[in-house]
């Protein structure tokens, strides 16, 4: 008896799917829900049954019941509205009209998700001056007057003795002087340098500053920041390693190189086969820097790193000529 | 930079299992960067020395010979057409299936067995110029083949055994070097190698100086500023020769060509030492006489490399008692040189300000291998050990020489010892780690600092060749103990810091908030642009160019003055992409930069002087093909719609701006916060031009100030609005403003109107327009019945009409 009401079930559901107009679907009807239907045959049964048996395989016939009702009447509602059209003989195949929007620029998206990404770690997001002085692009940040970084051949001087930023390290200084420590926060930028432009060089570049001074900050929290950034950044695990670099403003002073992510550390021709790819310079802020922001190094110390900005955008998008972001053309900006 | 290991093994014994790659890997990772390991020996894989038996006359062309040469397993028969063939003669020949440079030029090809006008031919004999050895063995001609029949070798050996050129090169990336005068000489690099591998370094030996005092050589320093220590001696009776292999060899590996046996002595200890030196030919020396010197104004002297060079002002220079003989720390002059005539020398070897031979390095262009090294602020102490050493090396190549003076010396070394006290603490605090006090003191040392330790402090003084510029501060101490420890073994740990949230940058937020609402609400593409203005459209504009900031050293003369308005570099842009769109909006948030006025950024820390002024603005650019009227009210209504977004209440005005068709101004009470417009017809160059142009711009820094975060909501209406339709017709030069203001002075119960329809034109009379509106009528305390609204536009037309003569339509 079980038995049979789901073989019924079964068929009704098998036979309901190949109907296409109402008059068949009330034929099936009939044929199982009318006054002699199949299923009114069998629920009629039901009263013959031995007495233990019958609540169980009654309560069942009725639940197969109502399910057959209701998807009969699904079923005839689908092929009522397909019957009557609505309206809607149009052709749904043709492409979708869409309302136009404007577009981000591809720096500026990737820079709001960095921006983010520190936020949650308790950075802010600063800016400051990019026609800059002598002493904050330099002098402050311990860069000797002779050392060749000052030369003409890397900035671009303006009158007196003012100068187009060379580095968000700029902001280094008036940063600690503006809002004293603990400190925490990221300068993303342009920066200008004198060199001539190629698909991988532009004069007029994005960095993104990073900038932590508090008590006892040691190259292990640099590490663990630069690394829980990348992770989040990369959606994926991302190794790090640290080798000496050189930088007026840090020391001691790293180069940060990231294992690379096309080929896992196995060495490919993006690494130079190398495994590794260098990232950014980094370190420990020099005492002369965190004294020109006005603060103890005795009592303070902070890290400070330069992510090279543009590069990323470049990799994330796999941009090969820098000079596109920077062309205005908005058959590029439109694709972001 | 090149670090040769044959030579570093003069000091150290490097581990046997170490392998090249992993020593450039521990090099890169505490030293400096390595940029690249070179196996010298690679490029003379199966080269052999060979003797040639026997020699023929191709029969088939007239010169070429066909020799039987002994590689030392067989004979095999080659055809050369080298023109210094000589039966007996020992030749490097180049295997089947070695790889040679082809007459010296283009790729490595690989050699196989070939017929050369039908006779075969098993290998090459190499030029030098053929196998990378055109250094070491100069060729007279390009037909010449490598002779090696002076040098005892047997036929068969390997070339590069035979040669002794089986050598490691690491080449160090020079920039990372620039913060180490100590790293520019073999030895100093083959210091840091003991201190990683913790190998037994030796002492650098002090040659003692004997000689005689026949030249009664003279040294003044005039310029003690940027001369900090200047050695001279003499040596007699030299024979300026060819030098021997073993020196020979050293050059070339770290790229130096051989020349004569002093030349290349001198150049041998600045690279062993990274102290460069000079050798004056005695016998153009006046008077036995060194004077240091500056140049004076427009004097010229001639190099060693023929050059006649313009001297800058102050260059600092050496001469003899009648005129210069070298420019100090940058080349030596061609009136001194050492020649094959050469028979008594006067040495130099001194110590410059860096920055002074910088400066003359740069105002001559002329980077020389010594100038370079001098501006890294090389150890004075340095010059003493290089010229005993260059002596030593002079006496034993020449045995008839002899020292013909005292050693010479004006020291007047300004580096102070410098000793530092730096606490375990620190180093251990800084690295995040604990390193075994035995550890650190065994890095220092190796590194060569003198220690003393005592109550968990270091006094550490500091080796003279780190001390003029490297290791001031104990902060510097930290990072030698780290990177020899290995910054691998850094445990990392997120800081553990006190949660306070960082002050909110009101400009920034601001900032993602106006551009995400522009480009993803308003259909805007944001752009860069570039800080350097565009002339031509500046011009345009009316913008004088003299009133911009300008670049002193700018990259073309394209690239001078920088952005006072955004709108130059926007409208070349738009004119770019109107070959691609004939619709699109464009903007750009950014920085301009001000000639005349100051900002609040200070110029330094005495905080009284003040950058220019660098407001950031936000301007646009809309090329459309919708009518003037339509492209302006559709700028005027999304700035309404801004400003309510940023709850800001302005207002428009009309302005005038020589450029644009029709201006108005954004006005917060009298503060002009920006223009928007439509440009002047006719300023793009392309003449099929069918668009309006709009602009815009907004300063962003005074609006921030204005930006209202506090917005009180609107009770919702109690009781339902009436809503009336009106029309007039009325003169044509009537602005909507005048009349709409008329009407809503008349009660407060009118609380809305907006234009529907405006239509001249047939059926209305010349010089009218007919004009119609919605109006909302509604009350806050009752509902209006149709008798209060229909009073009201009954009086709302008799003031049009007495106002305006208008007719109801």
């Amino acid at each position: 008896m079980e038995k049979k009401l789901k073989d019924l079930k079964e068929q009704f559901l098998k036979e309901v799917t190949e109907v296409k107009d109402s008059k068949l679907l009330l034929d099936l009807k009939t044929k199982y829900l009318g006054r002699k239907g199949e299923l009114t045959n069998v629920l009629k049964e039901v009263k013959d049954l031995a007495v233990e048996e019958k609540p169980k395989i009654g309560k069942l016939a009725n639940e197969i019941k109502m399910e057959l009702a209701s998807v009969f009447s699904k079923t005839e509602r689908i092929i009522k509205n397909k019957q009557s059209g609505g309206g809607t003989d149009f052709d749904p195949t043709m492409p979708g009209t869409r309302e136009e929007t404007g577009h981000l620029h591809p720096s500026t998206i990737v820079q709001y998700e960095i921006e983010d990404i520190f936020a949650q770690m308790g950075f802010g997001v600063y800016d400051g001056p990019q026609v800059e002085s002598e002493y904050y692009n330099f002098t402050a940040l311990n860069t000797p007057e002779d050392h060749p970084a000052r030369d003409a051949q890397d900035t671009f001087w303006l009158e007196q003795g003012l100068l187009l930023r060379s580095q968000t390290s700029n902001l280094q200084v008036r940063m600690l002087e503006k809002f004293g420590a603990p400190f925490r926060g990221i300068f993303p930028g342009r920066v200008f340098r004198n060199e001539a432009t190629d698909a991988s060089h532009d004069h007029t570049f994005y960095q993104l500053e990073g900038l932590m001074v508090d008590k006892d900050i040691n190259i292990g929290n640099l590490i663990a920041v630069m690394k829980s950034f990348l992770s989040t950044f990369f959606n994926t695990e991302v190794d790090v390693r640290l080798r000496p670099g050189f930088f007026p403003f840090v020391e001691p002073g790293f180069e940060m190189d990231i294992k690379c992510l096309i080929c896992g550390g196995e060495g490919c021709s993006v690494c130079k086969q190398s495994g590794w790819l260098e990232l950014m310079p980094c370190g420990l802020i020099h005492p002369k820097v965190i004294k020109a922001g006005g603060l103890d190094p005795k009592e303070y110390s902070g890290f400070a790193f330069g992510l090279g900005f543009t590069r990323l955008v470049m990799m994330r998008y796999k941009i090969d000529d820098i000079r596109l972001l920077q062309s205005g053309d908005l058959r590029f900006l439109k694709q972001f | 930079m090149y670090l040769s290991l044959d030579w570093a093994k003069d000091w150290i014994k490097l581990p046997k299992d170490l392998e090249t790659k992993q020593l450039a890997l521990d090099f890169t990772m505490a030293i400096v960067e390595v940029e690249e390991v070179i196996e010298r020996g690679a490029n003379l894989k199966d080269i052999v020395v060979g003797k040639i038996n026997e020699i023929a006359k191709h029969p088939d062309a007239d010169r070429l010979e066909v020799c039987q040469v002994d590689i030392g397993d067989s004979v095999e028969q080659i055809v050369c057409g080298g023109i210094n063939l000589s039966k007996g003669m020992l030749v490097a020949v180049a295997k089947v299936g070695s790889r040679v440079k082809w007459h010296g030029e283009g790729d490595l090809v690989m050699m196989a067995k070939t017929k050369i006008r039908g006779v075969e031919s098993s290998g090459m004999i190499a030029a030098a110029e053929e196998i990378g050895l055109e250094n070491l063995f100069p060729q007279k001609s390009d037909k010449e083949i490598l002779d090696l029949s002076e040098l005892k070798l047997k036929a068969g050996e390997e070339l590069a055994e035979a040669l002794e050129l089986n050598d490691t090169i690491i080449d160090i990336d020079n920039k990372s070097i620039n913060h180490r005068p100590d790293l520019w000489g073999q030895y100093g690099l083959a210091r840091e190698l003991a201190a990683i591998y913790k190998l037994k370094l030796k002492d650098y030996p002090n040659f003692e100086l004997k000689g005689k005092n026949e030249t009664k050589l003279k040294v003044t320093v005039e310029d003690k500023k940027n001369c900090f220590r200047y050695l001279g001696l003499a040596i007699k009776n030299i024979k300026v020769a060819e030098s021997p292999w073993w020196l020979k060899k050293r050059l070339e590996a770290v790229g130096i060509r051989p020349i004569n046996n002093i030349v290349d002595v001198t150049n041998y200890v600045m690279y062993e030492l990274g102290q460069p030196m000079h050798a004056f030919d005695a016998k153009h020396i006046e008077g036995d006489h060194i004077i240091v010197k500056q140049a004076a104004k427009g004097e010229k002297f001639i190099t060693l490399d023929g050059e006649n060079r313009k001297l800058p002002e102050g260059a600092l220079m050496i001469a003899d008692a009648k005129k210069y003989v070298a420019i100090a720390g940058v080349m030596g002059g061609q009136n001194s040189e050492i020649g094959i005539d050469t028979s008594e020398i006067i040495l130099e070897s001194a110590n410059f300000r860096a920055a002074s031979v910088r400066r003359t390095a740069t105002a001559i262009g002329l980077r020389s291998e010594s100038s370079t090294r001098f501006e890294k602020s090389l150890d004075p102490v340095l010059a003493g050990t290089a010229i005993r050493r260059a002596a030593e090396l002079i006496l034993q190549l020449c045995p008839e020489a002899y020292i013909a003076s005292k050693l010479v010396d004006v020291d007047n070394n300004p580096f102070k010892p410098v000793t530092l006290e730096v606490s375990e603490e620190l180093i251990n605090n800084r690295f995040g780690l604990i390193i075994p006090t035995a550890e650190i003191k065994d890095t220092l040392q190796r590194l060569k600092f003198d220690l003393k330790y005592k109550a968990k402090t270091f006094t550490i003084g500091v080796p003279s060749f780190r001390a003029t510029k490297d290791i001031s501060i104990p902060e510097d101490i930290v990072e030698e103990v780290a990177r020899i420890y290995g910054y691998d073994n850094i445990k990392f740990e997120l800081p553990k810091v006190n949660i306070d949230s960082p002050s909110v940058n009101l400009d920034h937020v601001a900032a993602r908030d106006i551009k995400r609402w522009f480009s993803l609400s308003q259909k805007y593409y944001e752009l860069y642009n570039y800080p350097f203005t565009n002339q031509a459209w500046a011009k345009k504009l009316g913008l004088e160019l003299n009133n911009h900031l300008r670049v002193k050293n700018a990259l073309s003369p394209e690239q001078v003055y920088l952005n006072m308005s955004l709108l130059p570099n926007l409208l070349a842009r738009a004119e770019e992409n109107m070959r691609w769109y004939d619709e699109f909006r464009i903007y750009e948030l950014e920085r301009t930069f001000d000639k005349i006025s100051h900002g609040t950024y200070h110029t330094d820390d005495s905080r009284k002087k003040f950058l220019p002024k660098q407001d950031k603005y936000l301007a646009g650019v809309e090329v459309s093909k919708k009518s003037k009227e339509d492209l302006f009210l559709s700028i005027k209504g999304m700035f309404s719609a801004l400003m309510e977004h940023l709850n800001v209440e302005v207002e428009f005005e009309e302005s005038d701006i020589e450029y644009a068709s029709i201006a108005y101004e954004i006005k917060y009470k009298d503060i002009i916060l920006g223009q928007f417009g439509l440009l002047e017809d006719g300023l793009f160059d392309s003449n099929d031009v069918n668009v309006n142009v709009a602009f815009w711009q907004l300063n962003f820094t005074l609006l921030l100030k204005y930006i209202n975060k506090v917005k009180k909501y609107a009770t919702l209406a109690k009781f339902p609005a009436v809503y009336r339709d009106m029309a007039v017709v009325v003169d044509k030069g009537l602005k909507w403003a005048d009349l709409e203001a008329e009407i809503v002075r008349i009660s407060p119960l009118i609380r809305h109107l907006e234009p529907f329809d405006v239509f001249s034109g047939k059926g209305i009379e010349e010089g009218q327009k007919s004009i119609a509106w919605h109006l909302e009528f509604r009350s806050n305390d009752r509902t209006l019945l149709a008798e209060d609204v229909d009073k009201l536009m009954d009086d709302i037309l008799a003031i049009l009409q007495k106002k305006f003569k208008a007719i109801l339509r």
